[in-house]
């Protein structure tokens, strides 16, 4: 009896130690490459970190902001309706509700009080001012890759803000997690507390790459799944997650789910305006991610993101093969049958005016649902959420606007449509219900920010 | 500076790319039979034609318009079955207050252009996206039948 527990025991722990070690290996976002890595500085193929070379000469304040464009810390530092960087920003997790803190050089309420080498733990190691811990909320474990010259730039940047009284709001966690001591744990293991190291097995251009996505603009915290310990799990790397009620692409080169069909043009289209002809535009999170952040990158450096981004491997995920022809012209063809015939009827009212029963718009190529990978994401995530909260980008090529009807249809209403638009213009129809709309609201609270603002 | 094509003619505007064709009708051509409603494509007031199509002309950017041609109410009279859809309002009397007729109009039109024997149910996909306050909408379904009658 004595040795079977024994043997149970062995080989729990056996499984845990697996495990354990399965999720500790997954925690290293550039190991797919393989090949061997050298530190920054035994590195001479060319400037890998800091700001491009066209901003090599530009003054500190210049090379700061344009390193917190890169790293993108407005859109959760920002809440709706709040001035720029002052927090308030709900992230709504499993265990309940973070909101970002304001990070503008305010002494009480803000990072005034911050010394460089404060600055320096926060960034790299989640360690606040105070000693405590944050939450991986903010991901210090993609900026722990930032040499420690670009994170003291973005301080620089940052005190040059206004400061701004705006007190943290109290985050609302679920025991245990409302402790922070639990994270000096979580910190061990999945944070590597390690500074960007080139590879030199990859062009120089791929590791420009590798170090903007994976430490400035962090795009697996949304794009990569999550383990058990809600660390990432690079197993998967890019292969596509939902955060906060939005779903974040498989962006492996996966053929049918990732973007493997893309042109190289149509990635740096995507990234460089959240646009490309024929794949859609960017809303919800993904909207903020390029209207704060990657819109100011420099052409070379967008160029870098999508050699690196090609390089990743393909992960095949849930998501069908694009569906590319317009639906029929008339809307007594196309549709599948047994869908709520309401859903047809919400679309001809409010959606065929701009999105034509084909899907090709006649007002404006970002409202063509042709081939956009929401329409024919089977889920229809962020077709319910785009319906709910609707698309408000001011870009350079001018607004990018749709309608919130949140307040409009109701949950049924919305779950009909987003079938109707998925069934008539994607590749699988999606089977929502009113129950599953009211849970996708409740993820992401905050961003109804789409005002209706009527043109004058 | 765009050269529009409206009404069949060549109209040269000055105004920024983004700015709503709307806009550019109302305020300097001085075409002001199409309205202004929601200003969010959801009323269907200010629907023109572009070309061929009905389009929300609140939402659609002048620079976007290209080499299509534009229809306004004040010439979709000029067209076969704008005039036949014109005639067929004034016989059954549809507008009450009217603000939203001249989107109805050319909603209706764009409709009987492809669709010349629309029965009740093309009728209402096609219409549905114009609201009308005072409820004509019998009237407008009767009007537009009596118009494909018309057509033959």
């Amino acid at each position: 009896m004595k040795k079977i527990v024994g043997i149970v025991v062995a080989l729990i722990v056996v499984v845990a130690l697996g495990a354990a070690g399965w999720m500790y290996l997954g925690r290293n976002p550039m190991a797919f490459a393989g090949g061997s890595t050298v530190a920054l500085q035994d590195y001479q193929a060319s400037s890998v970190t800091g700001v491009p070379a066209q901003l090599a000469k530009a003054d500190l304040v210049t090379r700061g902001e344009y390193l917190t464009h890169a790293a993108d810390c407005q859109a959760c530092h920002s809440a709706p309706g709040s001035a720029p960087f002052t927090g308030g920003f709900a992230l709504t997790t499993p265990f309940g509700t973070i909101y970002s803190t304001n990070i503008t050089p305010d002494k009480q309420t803000g990072i005034g009080n911050y010394t460089d080498a404060q600055f320096l733990a926060v960034m790299h190691r989640g360690i606040r001012a105070d000693g405590e811990h944050l939450y991986p909320a903010m991901p210090y474990a993609s900026y722990t890759y930032m040499t420690d010259g670009d994170v003291l730039a973005i301080k620089v940047y940052l005190f040059t803000l206004a400061p701004q009284h705006a007190p943290a709001r109290k985050d609302q966690l679920s025991w245990p997690f409302n402790h922070r001591s639990l994270l000096t744990l979580w910190d061990v293991v999945f944070n590597p507390d390690t500074r960007f190291r080139p590879n030199t097995g990859e062009s120089p251009q791929w590791n420009r790459g590798a170090y903007l996505a994976e430490t400035m603009g962090h795009c697996g915290e949304c794009h990569t799944p999550r383990n058990i310990a809600f660390a990432l799990d690079n197993h998967s790397k890019f292969a596509g997650a939902v955060t906060a009620g939005w779903r974040a692409y498989n962006i492996t080169s996966d053929r049918d789910s990732g973007i493997g069909g893309w042109s190289d043009q149509d990635l740096y289209q995507y990234l460089s305006t959240g646009h490309a002809n024929g794949h859609g535009g960017a809303a919800g999170p993904m909207g903020e991610a390029s209207d704060d952040s990657l819109s100011y990158l420099v052409p070379n450096d967008v160029h870098a993101l999508v050699t690196y981004l090609r390089s990743v491997p393909a992960e095949k995920s849930d998501l069908p093969r694009t569906v590319t022809a317009p639906a029929p012209a008339s809307y007594k063809q196309g549709v599948v049958a047994g869908f709520d015939p309401r859903g047809e009827k919400i679309f001809a009212g409010a959606c065929a005016s701009c999105h034509d029963w084909t899907g090709v718009s006649p007002v404006t190529g970002y409202a063509t649902l042709t081939g956009v990978r929401a329409v024919n994401d089977p889920n229809a995530t962020n077709v319910a959420q785009a319906v709910i909260h609707g698309v408000n980008r001011q870009t350079d090529a001018g607004k990018i606007f749709m309608p919130a009807f949140g307040q409009g249809l109701s949950d049924d209403d919305i779950a009909a449509v987003a079938n109707y638009v998925t069934a008539r213009f994607g590749a699988k129809g999606a089977h929502l219900t009113s129950q599953d709309v009211a849970n996708l609201r409740k993820q992401a609270p905050q961003q109804s920010n789409s005002r209706e603002t009527p043109n004058g | 500076m765009f050269t529009l094509t409206i009404n069949g003619q060549a109209r040269e505007v000055d105004v920024s790319a983004d700015m709503p064709l709307l806009w550019v009708l109302r305020d300097h051509l001085n075409l002001v039979g199409t309205k202004y409603g929601c200003g969010v494509a959801q009323c269907g007031v200010c629907t023109v034609h572009v070309g061929g199509k009905p389009v929300r002309s609140c939402q659609l950017a002048v620079g976007d318009v290209g080499t299509r041609a534009v229809v306004t109410i004040e010439g979709v009279g000029a067209t076969p079955n704008g005039a036949r859809v014109q005639q067929a309002w004034i016989e059954a009397a549809v507008p009450q207050c009217g603000y939203c007729q001249a989107g109805q109009i050319m909603s209706a039109t764009a409709l009987l252009d492809g669709n010349p024997h629309p029965d009740d149910a093309d009728i209402d996909a096609a219409m549905a996206g114009n609201l009308c306050r005072c409820g004509t909408y019998i009237r407008i379904r009767r009007a537009i039948k009596n118009a494909a009658a018309g057509g033959a």
